[in-house]
């Protein structure tokens, strides 16, 4: 199964109906089959800490919502996932499109992706990178189960050695 | 017209239906209303009260969902009503109470005081219903018809501020949420 695949039906599993993003091209993968699939609701957002929220409210209304982003966006969400996910104990699995590793092109994106895990340690909040997608299964079934048994948001980072790089256009 | 006073008119018109207030003097003011399980304030994460409101009114599309809003927060999360828009949850009532300015850190004038018409953005964001009061009787109105019929609403309130000291809300965040989910899970 490809690991897109794998995170469908581990979010259906888990009864993770609702997905909010701000879309990049690794996690479309994922998005574009919740999108076509009637038992899930995908909400787009303009900006990465209000599809933190959004998620945040749907947990809080009874529901189970994950979380899109690329990692460039990830610092636009630092002080929801501090005052609010964190603050109220809102657990939300993040899903993190890692950019700026392995053949990256553009440089701007290398400084913004490499302290995520280090700001994740931060902010006590776990995080794992699946690298094999004979493991996908494994990491992202047990970051959803971790974050509804801590009620904490976890994070999954894709990077380029599961799902590759994207390569310059022009 | 007093932010308490377009609360108590508010409250006297919910039953289980969940009202979720900015950070700030909203959470204090309807924390004095009268606390209540389907009440959840908010402390921090500012701009974002209309998002988490949203999601209430997606996961939740029974109820009629009120999200009372700031000037100051909502002009840092203005993409926020354009995602309103295109999910467009009838049951969503967005209140903002507007005292044009950030009250909370000195009085300083935001930008709806130099003319930045917040209910003319949630307008061309594409929300279209959309009210804008400065009296009790006119909020009350905006209210009943935002009640009355499927939204998504945006109530422009224009309010002053008194001046007088607040009680800070004896709450704890987690407790909060807790109660506030299990009005919906039972």
């Amino acid at each position: 199964m490809h690991w897109s695949d794998v995170v469908v039906e581990s979010l259906r599993e888990h009864e993770v109906w609702h997905a909010t993003y701000v879309p990049d091209a690794i996690n479309w993968q994922v998005l574009s089959k919740l999108e076509a699939d009637s038992a899930f609701t995908v909400i787009p957002a303009s900006r990465e800490e209000e599809a933190v929220g959004i998620a945040a409210g749907i947990y809080a209304a009874g529901g189970r919502a994950a979380m899109f982003m690329q990692s460039s966006g990830f610092g636009n969400t630092i002080n929801a996932l501090a005052q609010l996910l964190t603050g109220y104990r809102i657990p939300v699995p993040l899903f993190i499109g890692m950019r700026g590793g392995l053949s990256e092109f553009n440089e701007v994106q290398v400084p913004s992706a490499r302290p995520i895990p280090a700001i994740l340690d931060t902010l006590h909040i776990q995080h794992y990178a699946p690298e094999r997608e004979d493991e996908v299964q494994k990491y992202v079934d047990g970051a959803i189960e971790l974050a509804y048994a801590s009620r904490m948001p976890v994070a999954i980072l894709w990077y380029a050695q599961l799902v590759g790089a994207k390569r310059a256009t022009s | 017209m007093l932010r308490r006073e377009g609360i108590a008119a508010l409250v006297r018109r919910v039953d289980n239906e969940p009202i979720i207030a900015n950070l700030g003097p909203a959470t204090f003011d309807l924390y004095a209303s009268g606390d209540r399980d389907a009440n959840l304030y908010t402390w921090g994460a500012m701009g974002l009260v209309s998002s988490i409101a949203l999601g209430v009114a997606m996961a939740a599309p029974d109820r009629k969902v009120f999200v009372m809003d700031g000037d100051g927060s909502l002009l840092m999360n203005l993409g926020s009503l354009a995602t309103i828009a295109r999910q467009a949850p009838p049951n969503l009532v967005h209140i903002v109470w507007d005292n044009q300015m950030w009250y909370e850190t000195g009085g300083q004038p935001t930008h709806t005081s130099t003319g930045t018409d917040l209910g003319g953005v949630a307008l061309a964001s594409g929300i279209r219903n959309v009210a804008r009061a400065s009296t009790v009787e006119a909020f009350e109105e905006a209210l009943d018809q935002a009640i009355r019929e499927p939204g998504p609403w945006f109530i422009h309130v224009d309010i002053e501020e008194t001046g007088e000291p607040r009680q800070r809300p004896k709450v704890v965040v987690e407790e909060n949420l807790v109660k506030f989910r299990r009005t919906f899970t039972g």
